[in-house]
Formats: structure tokens, C-alpha cells, sequence
């Protein structure tokens, strides 16, 4: 009955999307392509209009100006959202049902839905499903929306932040279960403001800044976008004097410790250990994911690297 | 680049399915929150047991007075759940992102609104069941069974102006006031509409704004007790109110959520 995707076909799409909330932009000219199979990361700060894109693809609001199209269709159709799976970021469930009603309750919205213990067992809500959701912690709320969004079976999942509260073994259960989704052919958008998200998960990395997105790419790619490097040492070489050497481009002083980002390390270290030959605890490292996002969302000019 | 439609179909069958399983979840949650669901069910039994029967004395044996209570406090009692159902729940449900969540959701159109309605159903037939017990046994209420069943299918038809009244609060009061505002729309349906006791001026001109004083009517044309008007008047503005409030709330939840 269901085709199978072919790969990289697209399921979902948002074109020149622009949307504000009154004196607030939302969205400023945003586009995003969902393809089949894989598992995009939409990366940015609170605020970036992470939330907004998803709504709009969810039909939950319109676009003042563009597009979105959900498997093809117009997302308010609701042929095309019975192929969608959802968990929000702010949602408040019945208190008075149990986890074990709630996800019979939307997986009866389904045309061909996981068995009720398929759905358990995936989303490791087993010990959940006897429980009054008003009774459930934080973390344990969001393990049951995960639950509710993947009990459809869906083949397009959107995850809003998923982890956030989730202590670290629900978390890995979860990563365990998206990772199992993607292996068995749903494609999954999940916005998140944890770099070690996307880079444990991400197939493609969107990074959205104020409305926009600012690059895309691999993990890789995003953070080959970035060249700098960290150099930390114990070192008595005044922090001012190296803040004026060529290709640095941030030093701070922490104690006898001195932090420094270059596009140049070798160069960089050479000089230093000049300067000081009783240097030490020298270090360098590449920017990680984390670095490279606050670069990119700190500077709009790094969209022509990322094109 | 062509899109392929790639979700199945979904059989009638199971679109039938998720709206009888969000009747049946919707009533089961509101019957676990005794908060709700006392209130409801018990508010128009005590009600009835003392003004109607305790209160109202040797003068309850006059056959008039008792079916004049009876249906006043049955029409009070059908009309509960759906104005609650809908004033409270649909104000706080917006409120908190349900709404929201379950527009995200693949549910079907109507079957939010169709559940709340089957659960007022629900509510109200146990709230007419308990009334025509309490009726027949210590209210001096002598009609036949026959004509207690007729007259209890039409009441039962006050379920649906009382969920559109219900669903006008609900899309317009902010949930922290729509407890209060349909309390105080639930009394003023009750006492000014002379449900209880004849009203006199202006109340009296004006008590065909309430749709209560129009289904009270029918109830008693329908037990073949006097009644004003015209039934089918009566009905014609029971419909006519249960028209513009639904498209009032509807024009509001389209445009704001």
C-alpha cells in the first residue's frame, strides 16, 4: 500500500517562508527540504524561529508570505498529516488519562499504526503506561509525548527539542530509538539547541539565526566551516600582547591559564612557547560543533562559506 | 522533482474508530476528575431533593407544582454538562496547547467537537436517569413511563444549545475566568428564564433570550402539561441560538486559536 521513498525525494518543504508576530520576525525568507531517509538537525539559539518553521510545516499557522507543502500537499490537508508524528515543545496532556490511554487515543488517528506494544517498547514508556500523565515528572512527560509521536508510525517525525529535561540513560534510550526510526526509512526533523544532539544524530545540519538559515551542511562540513582553533596554556605572556598577535582571534586570561582562539595554531604556538620557554599544559583543539555554532550565529557573514 | 504521496489511505472504518475512541477517552478522563464530574452529576440531584421535594413541602403534592419542578430542574440538569464541558474545558484546553497538539495530530475534523458532545450526552442521561427516579418515587410525579420517555428524549435535545453556549464561552473567556463566566451564565439559564417560579416585568418579557425557558416549553408540550407558544417556535429558536454562538466561536478559534 505505502510506496517506498525513494532516496532524497522530498517529503516536506518550506519556500521563502516569512512570518512575524507583530513587531517580531519569525521567519525572514526561510526555505527548508525534508528529504526521505534522513535526519535533519535544525540547529539554533531560542528565538531563531526554530518552533515557528516546524508550526507552519504542521499547518499550525500560515506563512504571511511563501510556501509549505507536507508529503505534497497543503499541510492543513489531512491525508498529509496522517503521515506525521509530532512532539512539541509546550504541550499539556489530559491529566486524568493514563500514558497507556494517550497513546491509544492517537494511535487510533492512524491508518496503519505500531501495535500498543510495539509503541511501548520503542519508546521505553513500559513502566509509564499504568500511570495518570499528571503524575509523571518532567522528563517522564516528555518520554510519553515521544511515545505519542511515533505510535502512528509515522514517516516523517517532528521532534521539538526533544531531550530537554530528560535525564541521561531516557536520553540515550531515545537517541536509540530516532537512530532505529531513521534505519527503518522515516525521515526526522529535530530542532535542538544541544550540539551533541546533532552531531550524535544528524544526517544534514540546518543552522538557523533570526528567521534565517545560515549554513547547512554535514556535521563535518558545518564544522569544517570553521577553521579555528583553541590553544590553552599556563603561561605568564601577557594577555594584551597576545590579543595583538597576527590570526588571533580572542585570547582570556583564567588564573595562570591563558585560552586562545587562531585560524593559525602552529604559527601561534611557535611564538608562544618563545615568548615563554617555561610554558605548559599546552593544548589545541578544533572548534567543536558548539564553537562553530556560536561563530556562525554571531556572524551573518559566513553564509557566503556555507552557500 | 515529483513528490511522491507516500501515507496510506485511511479506511472509514478506522476514521470511525478515533472518534469513538475520543468519546470514550474524552468521557473516561472527565469521570476521573471528580472535580468536574461530581458537581455535574450531583448538583441538579441535590438540588432537586431539596427545593424540589424537602423544601417545596405539602405544596409539592399539587400535581402542577411537582411536574412544573421536575421539568425545571431536569432542563437545569441536561444543560450541564455540555456548558461546562464545553465553557471550562475548551477555554483551559486552548490555554494549555492541547489544541494546539491536537491540530498537529491527524485527528479527524469534528471529532474534538463530537466527543465533548457525546460525553455531554452521556452526562446528562445519567443526570435525567437519577431526576426520573427521584421523581417518580418521592416527587409526586404521576405521568405515565411512556410520556417520562418522551418528554425525557426532547430535554435530552438541550444537550446541544448547551454546548454551543458552552462552546461561546469557551473560545472567547481566558481559562482563568470561564469557570466564572459559566457559572454565572448556567444561573442566569436557571433562575431567569422561570424555570422554578413565574417572573414578573421586564425579566418576564425578556425570558425568551434564555434557552432554557424555550426548551422548558417543549418538555411541556411534550408531557402534554401547559405550556406558551409554539413548539416548533420554540425549537426554531433553539437552533437559531445554537447557530450564531457556534458560528461566533468559530470565527474566534479560526482566527486566534
Amino acid at each position: 500500500m505505502a510506496k517506498v521513498e525513494r532516496a532524497g525525494e522530498i517529503l516536506a518543504c518550506l519556500s521563502g517562508v516569512k512570518k512575524r508576530y507583530g513587531a517580531t520576525v519569525a521567519l525572514d525568507g526561510f526555505d527548508l527540504e525534508v528529504r526521505a531517509g534522513e535526519l535533519l538537525a535544525v540547529l539554533g539559539p531560542n528565538g531563531a524561529g526554530k518552533t515557528t518553521a516546524i508550526g507552519i510545516l504542521l499547518g499550525l499557522q500560515a506563512p504571511d508570505v511563501g510556501e509549505a507543502r507536507l508529503f505534497g500537499r497543503s499541510p492543513h490537508d489531512i491525508a498529509a498529516r496522517r503521515g506525521v508524528g509530532v512532539m512539541m515543545q509546550e504541550v499539556a496532556l489530559p491529566d486524568a488519562l493514563r500514558v497507556g490511554d494517550l497513546i491509544r487515543q492517537v494511535s487510533a488517528y492512524y491508518p496503519e499504526p505500531l501495535t500498543f506494544g510495539e509503541t511501548v517498547a520503542l519508546a521505553g514508556v513500559g513502566k509509564l503506561v499504568a500511570r495518570p500523565y499528571v503524575k509523571l515528572s518532567g522528563g517522564q512527560k516528555r518520554q510519553a509525548q515521544f511515545a505519542l509521536a511515533i505510535c502512528g508510525r509515522p514517516r516523517l517525525l517532528f521532534l521539538d527539542e526533544p531531550t530537554t529535561g530528560l535525564d541521561v540513560t531516557a536520553r540515550e534510550t531515545m537517541w536509540a530509538t530516532v537512530r532505529q526510526l531513521v534505519a527503518g526509512g522515516a525521515s526526522i526533523v529535530l530542532t535542538t539547541h544541544y550540539i551533541e544532539e546533532a552531531e550524535a544524530l544528524a544526517d544534514r545540519v540546518v543552522v538557523m539565526a533570526k528567521g534565517r538559515q545560515i549554513a547547512q551542511g554535514t556535521v563535518a562540513e558545518i564544522r569544517a566551516l570553521v577553521v579555528r582553533k583553541r590553544v590553552a596554556c599556563a603561561t605568564t605572556v601577557d594577555v594584551a600582547a597576545v590579543e595583538a598577535w597576527p590570526n588571533v582571534t580572542g585570547a582570556v586570561r583564567d588564573g595562570a591559564y591563558l585560552a586562545i582562539t587562531t585560524n593559525d595554531a602552529e604559527g601561534l604556538v611557535r611564538r608562544l612557547l618563545a615568548a615563554d620557554p617555561k610554558l605548559s599544559d599546552l593544548e589545541v583543539r578544533r572548534a567543536g560543533l558548539s564553537e562553530a555554532f556560536a561563530e556562525l550565529t554571531s556572524e551573518p557573514a559566513a553564509e557566503e562559506a556555507a552557500a | 522533482m515529483t513528490e511522491a504521496v507516500v501515507v496510506p489511505p485511511m479506511p472509514l472504518a478506522r476514521t470511525l474508530r478515533a472518534y469513538f475512541s475520543d468519546a470514550a477517552y474524552e468521557s473516561l478522563r472527565l469521570l476521573r476528575t471528580p472535580a468536574f464530574s461530581i458537581p455535574i452529576l450531583a448538583m441538579p440531584l441535590i438540588f432537586y431533593s431539596f427545593f424540589g421535594i424537602v423544601l417545596a413541602g405539602r405544596g409539592v403534592h399539587a400535581p402542577a407544582f411537582a411536574n412544573q419542578l421536575f421539568v425545571g430542574w431536569t432542563v437545569y440538569g441536561v444543560m450541564g454538562p455540555g456548558l461546562f464541558g464545553f465553557g471550562i474545558l475548551v477555554a483551559v484546553e486552548r490555554n494549555m496547547g492541547l489544541l494546539t497538539f491536537k491540530r498537529a495530530l491527524p485527528m479527524p475534523t469534528g471529532s474534538y467537537l463530537a466527543a465533548k458532545l457525546l460525553m455531554a450526552y452521556v452526562f446528562a442521561i445519567v443526570i435525567m436517569a437519577m431526576l426520573v427516579a427521584l421523581a417518580v418515587t418521592v416527587g409526586h410525579v404521576t405521568l405515565p413511563a411512556a410520556v417520562l420517555a418522551r418528554m425525557a428524549v426532547v430535554m435530552s435535545l438541550g444537550v446541544i444549545p448547551a454546548c454551543a453556549v458552552g462552546l461561546f464561552i469557551g473560545a472567547y473567556a481566558p481559562a482563568s475566568s470561564a469557570a466564572a463566566f459559566a457559572n454565572i451564565t448556567y444561573l442566569s439559564m436557571a433562575f431567569l428564564s422561570g424555570l422554578f417560579f413565574p417572573l414578573s416585568g421586564t425579566l418576564h418579557t425578556i425570558r425568551w433570550v434564555w434557552p432554557t425557558y424555550h426548551l422548558s416549553q417543549i418538555a411541556r408540550a411534550a408531557g402534554g402539561l401547559p405550556f406558551e407558544g409554539q413548539p416548533v417556535v420554540h425549537a426554531a429558536a433553539l437552533a437559531a441560538m445554537t447557530a450564531v454562538l457556534i458560528a461566533l466561536a468559530a470565527r474566534k478559534v479560526a482566527r486566534r486559536g
